[in-house]
């Protein structure tokens, strides 16, 4: 394996996921393009945040990236590899270095299982090692995410709270050493303050073990916490991709915009953005999208041109990237 | 070093209307709640004894061979509880030995039911497509049999016997089975632990047993209970076709076939058979309706 | 200076003057609520002493975690919690009693003078049903309209809520719309026969960011059109700073703090709530700083500690906090906590 320090550990190139949508009767009724040639990448160490609403297609994409299912077209590389060529046993020796944390954390453990089985389950699965070693690492990892084994080895999910829960799904997540873990909503359904707990975890864990996340949310400030980078999906596309502090600071795409000003702020004082100037109407169907720009329907400043050509993501600031024919940079300059 | 989290003890959930999630394991609190399973169980565990254990410690009569001049004692009299019928045979202990019988039948036909058909419907969930389909459209037409019918026709062209009631009704078991299981395990497939499991690298097989089967078998199990009545009545009415278990042993569906000629005059030969069969397929419905209660909320 | 507030149309930005009542009755007037249900043979109380006042025409936030009990007081408001519950206290609206009402007595106000707006859209609305035949099963429990009548009326709140295409939505079923759409016309549902008060319990929890705004909005909006009070149930306090014009915090059932927004938020005093403002990451602070965090876990409402709920957790906890519970008092004008070592008091004994 090639130690390029330079090297991305996971590269997603041009993805594209499709669903059949059933019609009446079963008969086929059309095809939804959940993922619309998607690509990006997360660098070692690296946290990359993607921000959507519903039907953006993030949980799709981070499926897809795990092959759970294999994308309709498009390479997704881990750490040079691509997944998509590969199946079973290959593919699961492949994927190893990537783990997923679930959004439901009742919903993604067994609840006829142990808390100890359920985080052995992987090492099980991959012949790591005799079952006093595998014993020994499940203790390891309850014990780094904050549950104390002799306590909490023998409870099964009904037995946890919320918070609790997830730390078990974390804990499984790592117990293969992973270099990636893919977050889906993890903390989205656990409460403020267990919330908080749990993003101190995901940061103690990048910071003692070097992991790298995909850290998906529909919550901005959320992403912005935890990301070095932030990819903005619409629909299916990018719309935009950056740095965290400039995308939040300098949001190049009208959407990015339009998200940014919906979020309540925590300071009464704060001026109340009127969020009808920034977007219009409600998400029209994925499966029978705008043409061109996607987004055209609600922006405030589309044009002929948004509806006749799909916009291609361009980079305008350092490897900040926009996929707008009237990003907002552009606008002031040209004063409209 | 982690730090460590104040442990609380397993906590009850705040109220009937707490978001969706944490179920937290909580004390039923007391016997009396738990009548509902106490009440049919201890009537269960007493019929069991008394068709299985006590014919063969205590003092009952043989349920065969009676002698003629014995017949149709009246009840209530010494060494016959319930009389002698028609052929000088104690019903007392044809009860008993018939119950035996029927809950043997209907144990197996159930237990057969679950494992294979819990099996194949199980697997035609999970794989889906072209095996789903092949599987269940066999079945369909085991299904779209009226059972009575099926059975029957099975059960004559073997001939009567207990295994070949047994086999003949399994005919009927395996396929309801197989529903149940599939739809089961169709909604089991989409939550996200599977998910999980799949992505752990977990293989299928050990996925079916490991996962699906823990998830599945409560409802097998209920669907069993609240099915031992049916099967007890089905293997009656084969044998009140002639079929069934062969005279002169004896099942409560062929007493009553044998009574009900002589209904008017001794009533007690049907009536009392119908009575136990009564109590016990209650008894069996009342456990399988508490235990489904109980079991599906988890 | 007394600041009145019958007048229905007055602007939610203004501040309320410190201590001001209405000069008539408030709208809704809850006095030490408390709920209590039976749970497996244990006895669980979810609200343990609420109290608060919403005037005519005014917002106020109920901002609180799971098991907080902001949920099941405001069930308790319309009656609507299962027979296990039992609820004590005085629930005024208008001035009349509503705890202890029967059920027949309790329907003449749902939807009526109150109405209530659930979280999830989807299950609020029944999937058989066309969306005009469900606003009109509502208009038509509380006036008595014929068809064609009832069908403007529908439209017109449809249009109200600003439902693009209101003639067309009105023969769809609740399946064709977007959630933002559902949830507008839950909204319209509720304000079928204009109630005075709207209760939204986590309305806009289950919706998209953009179009929590728009629903937010509209809801301000309608406020305004309509003189309606509000009470807001919800676990984010964003929405609070925004939305309303006071702020309760409940924590294990009891209320915390209440002041004025603005008041609130420029001047925290109970440890918890300020653990809840720190707690929520925000846009402002650049990434990877950790969040101020709080250990523990919310308590086990069946088996409170002595002493105030919050002290296993409270960073400011001392012996006092553990032997014996903070009344909830009115430290400042218009700002009540329930705390002996508030925030700021730089752990002076407690007054």
């Amino acid at each position: 394996m090639s130690s390029n320090g330079s090297q991305p550990l996971l590269e997603a190139r041009n993805v594209v996921q499709e669903f059949v949508v059933r019609g009446r009767g079963g008969v086929k009724g059309g095809v939804v393009q959940a993922v619309s040639d998607v690509s990006l990448k997360v660098m070692p160490g690296e946290t990359l945040g993607i921000v959507g609403e519903t039907g953006s297609g993030k949980s799709t994409l981070a499926r897809s990236l795990l092959q759970a299912p294999k994308p309709k077209s498009g390479q997704v590389l881990l750490r040079g590899t691509d997944l998509t060529g590969l199946k079973g046993r290959d593919l699961l020796d492949a994927r190893r270095s990537m783990q997923m944390v679930f959004q439901d954390p009742f919903g993604s453990l067994d609840p006829k299982w142990r808390v100890e089985d359920l985080v052995e389950e992987p090492l099980i699965a991959y012949g790591v090692g005799s079952r006093t070693e595998r014993r020994r690492k499940v203790r390891e990892v309850l014990d780094l995410v904050g549950l104390d084994p002799s306590v909490y080895g023998r409870r099964r999910p009904r037995q946890l709270s919320g918070g609790q829960a997830q730390r078990v799904a974390i804990a499984r997540a790592l117990a293969l050493d992973p270099a990636l873990i893919i977050c889906d909503e993890a903390v989205s359904s656990l409460d403020v303050l267990i919330q908080a707990q749990v993003l101190n975890l995901f940061e103690r864990l990048r910071a003692e073990l070097g992991l790298s996340y995909l850290f998906i949310a529909h919550d901005l400030a959320l992403v912005k916490q935890v990301s070095d980078r932030v990819a903005v999906m619409y629909l299916g596309k990018l719309a935009e991709l950056g740095p965290a502090e400039a995308l939040y600071r300098e949001p190049l795409h009208p959407y990015t915009v339009a998200l940014l000003r919906s979020v309540p702020s925590p300071d009464p004082e704060a001026p109340k953005a009127a969020a009808e100037e920034a977007i219009s109407g409600d998400p029209p169907s994925p499966i029978d999208p705008p043409s061109g720009c996607r987004f055209r329907t609600r922006c405030p400043h589309a044009q002929e041109r948004c509806a006749v050509e799909v916009p291609e993501l361009r980079e305008l600031g350092t490897q900040h990237a926009v996929a707008c024919h009237f990003p907002v940079v552009q606008r002031s300059a040209n004063g409209r | 070093m982690a730090a460590q989290l104040p442990e609380a003890d397993a906590q009850v959930p705040s109220l009937a209307l707490a978001p969706a999630g944490a179920e937290l394991e909580r004390p039923r609190g007391g016997w009396l709640r738990q009548l509902d399973v106490l009440v049919p169980g201890t009537i269960l565990v007493f019929l069991l004894f008394l068709f299985f254990v006590w014919p063969v410690i205590g003092p009952v009569g043989k349920p065969t061979g009676g002698n003629i001049l014995n017949a149709n004692i009246e009840p209530w009299s010494a060494g016959h509880i319930f009389g002698t019928d028609p052929v000088g045979n104690d019903i007392w202990s044809r009860i008993l030995y018939g119950g035996r019988n029927s809950i043997e039948i209907a144990f197996s036909v159930q237990f057969v039911g679950l494992v294979l058909g819990g099996a194949v419907g199980a697997i035609a969930a999970y794989w889906g497509g072209a095996v789903d389909m092949v599987l269940m459209r066999v079945l369909d037409v085991l299904i779209a049999f009226p059972a009575l019918v099926l059975a029957l026709a099975i059960a004559e062209s073997l001939g009567p016997s207990k295994s070949h009631t047994i086999l003949a009704l399994c005919f009927f078991s395996v396929p309801a089975f197989a529903r149940v299981s599939r739809a089961a395990t169709l909604r089991l497939r989409e939550r996200p632990f599977m998910l999980a499991a799949r992505l752990s690298g977990t293989g299928t097989g050990r996925i079916l047993l490991r996962h699906i089967t823990p998830n599945v078998l409560p409802q097998l199990v209920t669907f069993a209970l609240l099915g031992m009545g049916i099967i007890i009545i089905l293997e009656g009415a084969l044998s009140f076709f002639g079929l069934g278990v062969p005279p002169p042993n004896p099942s409560w569906g062929n007493m009553i076939f044998e009574g009900q000629g002589i209904l008017s005059a001794e009533p007690r030969l049907v009536l009392v058979p119908s009575a136990f069969l009564f109590i016990t397929v209650l008894t069996f419905n009342l456990l399988g309706d508490a235990l489904r209660s109980r079991w599906s909320s988890v | 200076m007394e600041l009145g507030v019958t007048d229905h149309t007055a602007s939610v930005e203004t501040e309320p003057q410190a201590g001001d009542r209405a000069p008539g009755a408030p709208l809704l007037e809850l006095r030490d609520v408390r709920v209590a249900f039976r749970h497996g043979g244990r006895r669980l109380v979810a609200v343990d002493g609420l109290s608060y006042t919403v005037a005519p025409g005014r917002t106020l936030a109920l901002i609180g975690e799971s098991g907080s009990g902001k949920t099941v007081s405001s069930r308790a408001v319309l009656g609507l919690l299962p027979p296990t519950a039992t609820v004590s206290g005085s629930i005024r609206f208008e001035g009349e009693e509503l705890v202890g009402l029967s059920e027949r007595q309790m329907r003449r106000h749902r939807g009526a003078s109150i109405a209530m707006v659930f979280q999830d859209p989807t299950r609020s609305l029944n999937p058989t049903m066309r969306i005009g035949a469900q606003i009109t099963e509502a208009i038509r429990v509380h006036q008595k309209l014929d068809g064609k009548a009832a069908k403007a009326r529908a439209i017109e709140l449809l249009k109200l809520v600003r439902l693009p295409a209101a003639e067309q939505r009105f023969v769809e079923y609740p399946h064709q719309l977007s959630g933002g759409m559902r949830q507008r016309v839950v909204i319209a549902i509720a304000l079928a026969a204009s109630p005075k008060l709207l209760i939204a319990d986590e309305a806009t929890t289950a919706l998209d960011v953009t179009t929590q705004a728009q629903i937010m909005e509209l809801l301000r909006d309608l406020q305004r059109k309509l003189g309606m009070a509000m009470v807001m149930i919800s676990h984010d306090l964003g929405l609070a700073a925004s939305f309303a014009d006071e702020v309760v915090v409940m924590y294990a059932g009891r209320a915390v703090e209440q002041a004025p927004t603005r008041t609130l938020f420029a001047n925290v005093r109970m440890p918890y709530t300020k653990a809840l403002l720190e707690a929520i990451p925000r846009i402002e602070r650049p990434p990877h700083q950790p969040l101020p965090v709080v250990p523990g876990r919310p308590p086990d409402l069946a088996a409170l500690p002595a002493g105030c709920p919050f002290a296993p957790r409270c960073p400011s906890a001392r012996d006092l906090c553990r032997e014996s519970a903070p009344p909830f008092g009115e430290g400042e004008p218009g700002h009540r906590w329930a705390c002996w070592y508030p925030c700021g008091s730089d752990g002076a004994a407690p007054a």
